[in-house]
């Protein structure tokens, strides 16, 4: 038995699965693949599968990662060309490699959003200029306190370390690193939420999270 | 496939995984190159309609047709009708995220009563007329499937066309038919007066309903040359009729998420309260061989782990054991589990809950459906409280140590001593399980019962009969609850007033269709969901329209009374039915079709076959 990490990108109308359904949408995947999985040896064996960082309902993912446990001979290469075949529209394996780091090493992720409203790039960017030159960027995220769930108010402002906006195919695209992990995990849709505030209801964004890094900002590997 | 209008809202509704398609095995076709699009519209949430097999075999058989693209449809979720209402987004296909109002032909499967508020809802939906007399141009052509249509008079304004029976072997004529008329730039009219010549296709606007004074139905008369009856089609070789290579494989997690064969058609058993008993007569089984690699086939391209042998009563598949040893074979190294939702109490043997056993355990559920032998005998359920207890000291004996039973209240001659019966057996079946000196320490039992409300269906031997009003329901449900004296049995039952209205629909007439539409007008849908029935907006369409439920429900039909289905042949003699009506008076039991015939008459739709009698099958 030996642990296998498995690189895949999750993009288009995908995005709307949950973690929970991409669990399930994986592990038929894998099956489908005839992979020697390795079971656990309980009473009700099943599978073992991890994803490095779960990822929101919503978004598009690069460099996204799950680990698993097989059985017996197979290659990392033979794992990536019999997962090619099986997957869904919209996931891709790109690569498959050892586990180097354990995913509570995460602390960062990078974040590119896609602006689908009116307004240009430079407005955008404006916008954010001064949503970041205040004293604080309060916005409530819901929580639980206990079995409740509530609002809690969070300042984003120390959080939003560097960004970059750019326009891609003619759709301005906000490139931020945000705190992620176990730890402090900040939701991307928080910031972008605030910047189409007071916006007309046809406009919307689309989060694609690029890497994952540790607290050096090295990539995680 | 969502399309860029559709993905401005989804991210704004609770599941969007319901709406975009592109599920794996779902057909993509190039939509220049075909000459129909079928929307087949299930008039329910995505989790139920995609637990549903109908819908997988017709889907599967429709786009067999390189010229046909069949997609699936289902009801959008009250989120997500309001956000398509606000953004003028039509009722889209999945496969494509094409509006299905410029499709050829939407299908919709009726499988409950209470879905049909659901129909208008997402005819209007689509942005298309509910009404069928509303609709002028040839296509769209809405059609009607699925068992409610045994009794399709309620819904008689709002469709086209209804189909009566398989749709396995009803596809290809119609599909004809319907390509060629197009062809031919025919008048809808021309269409339908066409298709109620093809066998099982019945046109309900060719038919004139004639009333008595006391509102009771006087005749049915055709015109245009319809036939005086439409016969319900069957599949005759059910052992090669097709079955799905691929099913498509959901990214949410809907009711039934598993591989699903159904192994069996029909029912031999003949319990008089169960319209699928009898609707779905002739008795046809598949062979171990064509299900083993079927199943096999479908676990290899959907990934599943879980294998469902379906039936209305598998444990009388003649073959089960041979069967489960074949799918073992393979199926325990792959670590799949396999599911026998149907089985009976008096056949469950030691071999086959050791075979269940194998690989993971699931619930054990029985259905002795009422509390007193005498009941029991009156509604034909061949089934004696020794078996129920024998049963359950096996599953005890066998480290199960929770038991769900089901029953119903309100079955015809039931008094208050039958009600208290169904507290005495769950009490009994708690007892066996302290009786067995191997019981699991530190564990409790857990009986579980599960109580029903009986209604009166068309083609089953109590379709003359009077339903229990909704105060005689709450006062036997109260007697149940006060019978039960230990924790261990835990009681559920059915909400009495959907009951109710599910009554009223099953042997209602087309007066009804108007009912439903203030209904819908007024709010109505999703009435099969206890959140969202709106009762007292029902009550009120009922006194708006001028009609009294109680009508339909809780009165005693003659024998001689024309019942509003009686123009549909399902191949049950009503002579028959009449027979084993009186039978339940006098709670004299009819044995099981591989006993004796009992001469239904369902065989002659399938030219003279029925597996039942087939001596090698026995």
């Amino acid at each position: 038995m030996r642990c296998v990490r498995i690189w895949f990108e999750k993009k288009g109308d995908v995005r709307y699965i949950s973690h929970l359904d991409l669990m399930r949408t994986m592990t038929r995947a894998i099956r489908r693949s005839k992979i020697p999985l390795w079971y656990t040896e309980g009473f009700n064996p099943h599978p073992y599968m991890t994803f490095v960082l779960p990822l929101s309902l919503g978004m598009e993912s690069e460099n996204d990662a799950m680990d698993i446990r097989v059985e017996g001979e197979i290659t990392n290469r033979e794992v990536k060309s019999a997962l090619s075949g099986v997957m869904p529209d919209g996931i891709t394996v790109t690569c498959v490699t050892e586990p180097r780091l354990d995913p509570k090493f995460i602390s960062f992720a990078s974040f590119d959003i896609a602006f689908y409203t009116a307004e240009s790039a430079e407005q955008i960017e404006e916008r954010i200029e001064t949503m970041l030159s205040g004293k604080e960027l309060i916005v409530q995220k819901l929580g639980k306190k206990g079995h409740k769930k509530v609002y809690k108010d969070i300042d984003l402002l120390p959080h939003v370390k560097s960004y970059e906006i750019k326009e891609k195919n003619g759709v301005p695209v906000l490139s931020l690193v945000l705190p992620a992990g176990s730890t402090t995990n900040i939701n991307p849709s928080l910031l972008a939420d605030e910047i189409i505030k007071e916006k007309n209801e046809d406009d919307y964004y689309i989060i694609k999270r690029k890497q994952l890094f540790d607290k050096d900002m090295k990539a995680f590997e | 496939m969502a399309n860029k209008e559709v993905e401005k809202i989804l991210p704004l509704v609770q599941k969007p995984g319901r709406y975009i398609g592109g599920e794996l095995n779902s057909v993509i076709k190039d939509k220049s190159k075909v000459n129909l699009r079928y929307a087949f519209c299930f008039p329910d949430s995505y989790e139920i309609g995609m637990s549903h097999l109908g819908m997988k075999i017709l889907y599967s058989i429709a786009n067999d047709h390189d010229d046909i693209w069949c997609e699936r449809v289902f009801a959008p979720w009250h989120d997500m009708e309001a956000e398509m209402r606000k953004h003028n987004i039509p009722l889209y296909g999945l496969e494509s995220g094409d509006p299905i109002k410029d499709f050829d032909l939407i299908g919709f499967t009726l499988m409950y009563e209470l879905s049909f508020s659901n129909v208008l809802n997402m005819l209007d939906l689509a942005g298309l007329p509910v009404k069928a007399a509303d609709r002028h141009s040839l296509t769209p052509i809405v059609v009607g499937g699925g068992p409610c249509v045994c009794n399709p008079e309620p819904m008689a304004e709002f469709f086209d066309v209804f189909s009566l029976g398989e749709g396995e072997e009803m596809y290809e004529p119609f599909f004809e038919l319907l390509k060629e008329c197009k062809k031919n730039k025919s008048t809808k009219e021309e269409f339908l007066r066409r298709v109620a010549k093809l066998d099982g296709f019945y046109v309900p606007s060719l038919y004139d309903v004639e009333y008595n004074d006391d509102k009771t139905i006087k005749a049915v008369v055709p015109k245009d040359g319809a036939p005086q009856k439409v016969t319900k089609q069957v599949v005759s070789d059910f052992d090669k009729v097709k079955y799905p290579e691929k099913f498509v494989v959901p990214y949410i997690d809907v009711v039934h998420d598993r591989v699903v064969h159904e192994i069996l058609r029909g029912c031999i058993r003949g319990c008089r309260f169960c319209q699928a008993g009898f609707i779905y007569r002739p008795i046809r089984e598949k062979s171990p061989d064509t299900i083993n690699d079927q199943c096999r086939g479908l676990c290899d391209v959907t990934g599943y782990d879980e294998i469902s042998l379906s039936s209305l009563s598998t444990s009388d598949y003649t073959k089960l054991e041979p069967l489960l040893d074949k799918l073992l074979s393979w199926t325990i190294p792959e670590k799949i589990n396999i599911a026998l939702p149907s089985l009976r109490v008096d056949n469950f043997s030691d071999e086959l809950m050791e075979k269940l056993n194998k690989v993971r355990r699931s619930g054990l559920t029985f259905a002795p459906e009422a509390g007193t032998q005498r009941l029991r005998d009156a509604i034909n359920k061949n089934v004696t409280e020794d078996e129920v207890l024998r049963t359950s000291r096996k599953a005890f004996e066998g480290g199960w140590t929770a038991v769900k039973l089901y029953f119903m209240l309100g079955l015809p001659t039931e008094t208050f001593d039958d009600v208290a019966g169904i507290a005495d057996l769950a009490q009994k079946v708690v007892d066996e399980f302290y009786k067995n000196p191997n019981k699991p320490k530190g564990k409790g039992v857990q009986v579980s019962i599960s109580v029903a409300s009986f209604v009166p269906k068309p083609f089953t031997p109590f379709q003359w009969e009077p339903q229990d009003t909704r105060e005689m329901l709450l006062e036997k449900q109260a007697h149940l609850l006060s019978c039960v004296k230990t924790r261990k049995v835990n009681v559920s039952y059915h909400k009495v007033d959907i009951s109710f209205l599910e009554g009223v629909f099953a042997r209602g007439d087309r007066k009804l269709s108007k009912v439903i539409l203030y209904a819908w007008e007024h709010g109505c849908k999703f009435d099969g969901w206890d959140d969202s029935f709106k009762f007292d907006v029902w009550m009120e369409a009922f006194e708006k329209c001028g009609i009294d439920p109680l009508f339909y429900t809780s009165r005693k039909r003659e024998f001689e009374e024309i019942l509003p289905w009686d123009h549909l042949d399902y191949g049950i003699r009503k002579e028959f039915l009449i027979n084993e009506n009186k039978k339940a008076h006098e709670s004299v039991t009819t044995p099981h079709c591989r006993i004796k015939c009992a001469g239904c008459g369902a065989n002659k739709i399938n030219g003279g076959k029925c597996d039942a009698m087939r001596k090698n099958m026995v």
